[in-house]
């Protein structure tokens, strides 16, 4: 069996614009979740939110592409951004990069990708319209009580005068298409090998990873651009996150302790935007090119709660289930574990389900330390495991626990550490997610030699 | 069963005559091949513009029958395109519309449990609640849609806009909007338009407890959720899986999409003569709606319970254009991809591929580029090779098409028939293919593959073949 590992990290996070930010962020201890700025929420009870630091689309694309920049949706553009930052960090010479660095590579140390060889599995949300660009082109056939006119939406009744539906720009959907975040990363980095979108919510990222192995394990392709991109940043998400309870509406003044996953405190939820894609490698290629390997994926499994949407399984056995899968697939024991990232949402039904899920598979007093990595950044959706798998991924690099944000007193027995932990071994994480529907992920990572 | 292959709990394999007629042949493979689940497909179920009773379709797009008729499911009269393939009449089994757990279903998921209760019940396994049911090991049961997104709420969500909209500034007052929003908008309604909602339902129907995903790869989504899905079971991960998809974007903002990217054919005065895939005249798609639903099994749990295997699925390919956002790659270098992909999962070769069911969506650039892309593949055999495009028909189900095409591959496979391409009568020098024009043909068929392509440059191939052991 192909053996596949981690040779490239990149993020866009409420912590920063790259996965070093993140890493920062999170090591820190630090909390990114402030009040809302990006559009006025004071009709909402919920206000704070995990926004993402102004950049402009342009930096991060060649020059060849920057027109299709127009037809970028928010998450789109945060996909790009995490695969610009991926591919660099793999230093693999694609043909954005390339094309960015004067027609060559960057230097003799990149890679020279074929671009047959290299998947791309992006997971993605539902992503919403722009709501001034829709409504400019509504208002425009408005009929007198106050309702919108099909016919005119679809027909002027004047010549010189554009219908509702022609004031949108001819390519208005493709901005809002899910496969819309992969195929512009396909497009900016040549990737032509086998390509998906998962959309799962939460576990978007993983699943995606965990397919995208498969790929590689059975040899139609040598490398992939895994991971997932949302944005909740949109009045559609804050309506809907509002409606569906997960906000925490008490902490508009003290917006930076919003979220609180797995803390006894707990009260809800932040919307967020973000995300992350990784670089998956053969092994024995990436060791030949020497590349910097972060860790192996050693194993994964998924499971199905069936518990209804928006639920959370009471239980906790169909999210015990798929770590167990992941576990035997990984051939370990729970306690060859050292790190769990649940799903940690700060919901606290929710994390109740999941604590009892850890006892299901760790024990009542969990050996593993508990590090819920939402704390200081929010739900982004299916951008979430994304920014878990990085963040894992560089901590088992690197041998650092990072802390539990917003967490001073862990539920039930859970060890959250408050600071950054070194010097212990840090041999396998254990990165687990839940979507709001039920799908579970859990991707399991090892520390390589 | 007419013409299925029964193999009973011994193993023994009750043939038809069609089935002996048609042994297996050589494999021409080029790459050994490892001994690996064999994944077999053991029901089906659609819910389509032309019904959704799983024989009474079939005949109908053996008849070459039309679905498509004027649009009703909103005053469409101003739009360019006034008409669509819409499922009519559509109601849920009774079961499945009293059950609480899907009481705020879209109109998608409705079409995705009507279509996957046909195709559980085909496959002859036990009904949920049944003593039999409960011996099935709910975490070997998955489900792997390609979905598309629910339709948004159009009547609050104009409403809204328009209440809020501040000509002046030349915006939405976000206060307004705000307020009024979170009055007006339904909870539900909103939270079923995300895409993994009809898969999120078939779990909570059938308890399927395994692996539960989906993707949404636009046109190509439940071709490649076969595909994948294929992979679980051939991995192990499961033994069942419920896959294949649903959609409906017949609704004002998705009509305005494709509308606006001028892909919708404009044939208002004749809508049944409205998608005319491979011809001369064609001029753009025809938007459809519906499910498709099929039941894979690893073919030993689907033997030890003696169930009908209809065919095997056995070959899977994926690949990305990477081209461009609008256009096909103009030598259909990812379709070729694919295609090439599917053929060497399954071992096979171009010359033993039986059948083509195309993409074939009715627009200039996708048929030329299909056209195109299986010469470049079955060079001198491609003329020999019959092709056809059942959305001449039915239009084109976006997210579900796939679904629904292989489900037909399957029929064709099992009654040894080629559906036509209605529709076809003026030649295309780029389109010189033989596309089993207006009447559907016998055909000693073992070997099928079905091409789904998307909007992005996502091209999905599956090949499917006559199951003998």
């Amino acid at each position: 069996m192909r053996r596949v590992v981690i040779t490239g990290v990149g993020a866009i996070s409420p912590h920063g614009l790259s996965a070093a930010e993140l890493w920062k962020g999170l090591r820190e201890g630090r909390s990114s979740t402030t009040v809302l700025t990006r559009f006025e929420s004071s009709a909402f009870p919920s206000r704070v939110a995990g926004e993402v630091a102004p950049f402009k689309i342009t930096d991060y694309v060649p020059k060849s592409y920057r027109k299709a920049t127009k037809i970028m949706s928010r998450d789109i553009e945060l996909a790009v951004v995490a695969a610009d930052g991926a591919v660099r960090d793999a230093k693999l010479a694609t043909r954005g990069i390339v094309e960015s660095s004067g027609g060559k590579k960057p230097d003799e140390s990149w890679l020279t990708v074929d671009p047959r060889r290299v998947g791309c599995n992006i997971g993605a949300g539902l992503i919403s319209a722009d709501l001034n660009e829709l409504s400019a082109a509504m208002a425009a056939a408005k009929e007198p009580d106050g309702t919108l006119s099909l016919r005119r939406w679809g027909r002027s009744d004047h010549p010189t005068e554009l219908a509702g539906m022609d004031r949108l720009t001819p390519l208005w959907l493709l901005k809002y298409l899910p496969n819309m975040l992969a195929c512009h990363v396909s497009i900016i980095h040549d990737t032509q090998g086998p390509s998906n979108t998962i959309t799962c919510q939460q576990a978007s990222a993983g699943l995606a990873l965990a397919e995208a192995c498969r790929t590689i394990q059975r040899g139609e392709a040598d490398l992939a651009l895994v991971g997932g991109c949302e944005s909740l940043i949109h009045p559609m998400g804050l309506m809907r996150w509002t409606l569906l309870n997960r906000l925490n509406i008490g902490a508009n003044d003290q917006p930076a302790k919003a979220c609180r996953p797995l803390d006894q405190a707990a009260a809800g939820t932040v919307i967020a935007e973000g995300g992350a894609v990784l670089v998956m490698e053969e092994l024995a290629q990436a060791r030949a090119r020497g590349a910097r390997i972060y860790c192996e994926i050693a194993g994964r499994g998924e499971s199905s709660s069936a518990s209804g949407v928006s639920r959370p399984d009471v239980t906790g056995e169909a999210l015990a289930v798929a770590m167990s899968k992941a576990l035997r697939e990984a051939a370990i024991g729970p306690e060859a574990v050292d790190l769990v990232v649940p799903p940690g949402y700060g919901i606290p039904e929710f994390d109740q389900a999941e604590v009892r899920a850890i006892h299901r598979v760790f024990g009542s007093q969990p050996r593993p330390a508990i590090v819920p990595m939402r704390g200081g950044i929010g739900d982004c959706g299916a951008g979430a495991q994304a920014i878990d798998l990085v963040a894992a991924a560089i901590a088992v690099a690197e041998q650092i626990i990072p802390p539990a944000v917003n967490c001073p007193q862990p539920l039930d027995g859970l060890d959250a550490p408050r600071e950054a932990r070194a010097g212990t071994a840090l041999r396998h994480a254990l990165v687990a997610a839940s979507s709001i529907s039920g799908q579970n992920s859990v991707i399991i990572l090892r520390q390589i030699g | 069963m007419p013409f299925g292959i029964k193999v009973d709990e011994t193993g023994n394999v009750q043939r038809p005559s069609s089935a002996r007629a048609a042994e297996q042949k050589p494999e021409t493979g080029n790459r050994p091949r490892a001994a690996r689940r064999r994944v077999a497909i053991t029901g089906m179920g659609w819910v389509t513009p032309l019904g959704w009773d799983l024989e009474g379709v079939w005949k109908k797009l053996l008849a070459g029958e039309s679905g498509i008729a004027a649009t009703t499911l909103f005053d469409a009269r101003s739009f360019p395109t006034t008409f669509s393939a819409e499922v009519k009449n559509h109601t849920l089994p009774e079961n499945l519309a009293a059950s609480p757990k899907h009481q705020h279903i879209g109109r998608a998921t409705g079409f995705a449990l009507h279509a996957a209760q046909e195709a559980w019940r085909h496959a002859g396994l036990p009904q949920p609640g049944t003593p039999q049911y409960a011996k099935l090991d709910p975490y070997a049961i998955g489900a792997y849609l390609g979905s598309g997104e629910g339709s948004l709420d159009f009547d609050t969500f104009s409403r809204t806009a328009l209440a809020a909209w501040d000509e002046q500034a030349g915006a939405v007052n976000p206060r307004v909007w705000g307020k009024q929003a979170l009055q007006s908008f339904h909870t539900w309604r909103e939270i079923e338009q995300e895409p993994c909602m009809p898969a999120a339902h078939l779990s909570l129907e059938f308890n399927a407890r395994g692996p539960v995903l989906n993707c949404l790869t636009a046109c190509a989504a439940s071709t490649q959720a076969l595909g994948e899905a294929m992979q679980i079971i051939r991995h192990g991960d499961a033994e069942i899986m419920i896959s294949g998809g649903a959609h409906s974007m017949i609704h004002p903002f998705g009509v305005t999409g494709f509308n606006r990217l001028t892909a919708l054919s404009t044939f208002n005065d004749n809508p049944r003569r409205a998608c005319r895939p491979f011809d001369a005249t064609r001029d753009g798609f025809v938007l459809g709606e519906g499910a498709g639903v099929l039941i894979l099994e690893n073919l030993d749990h689907a033997r030890r319970r003696g169930a009908t295997v209809w065919a095997e699925i056995v070959g899977y390919g994926s690949s990305a254009d990477a081209y461009r956002v609008t256009d096909q790659h103009p030598e259909g270098r990812g379709a070729v991809a694919a295609i090439e992909a599917a053929l060497r999962d399954a071992g096979l070769t171009a010359a033993q591929i039986d059948y083509i069911n195309a993409h074939g969506t009715g627009t200039k650039e996708n048929d030329s580029t299909e056209t195109l892309a299986i010469k470049r593949i079955f060079g001198a055999r491609a003329k020999a090779t019959p092709i056809s495009s059942i959305k001449s028909m039915l239009g084109h189900l976006i997210a579900a098409a796939g679904a629904v095409e292989a489900i037909t591959c399957v029929l064709a496979l099992r009654d040894q028939i080629l559906p036509p391409t209605a529709n076809y009568s003026v030649r295309d020098v780029e389109c010189d293919l033989d596309y089993v024009p207006n009447q559907a043909r016998r055909a000693k068929v073992d070997v099928v593959m079905s091409n789904s392509f998307g909007f992005g440059g996502q091209n999905d191939t599956l090949i499917l073949r006559k199951f003998s052991l």
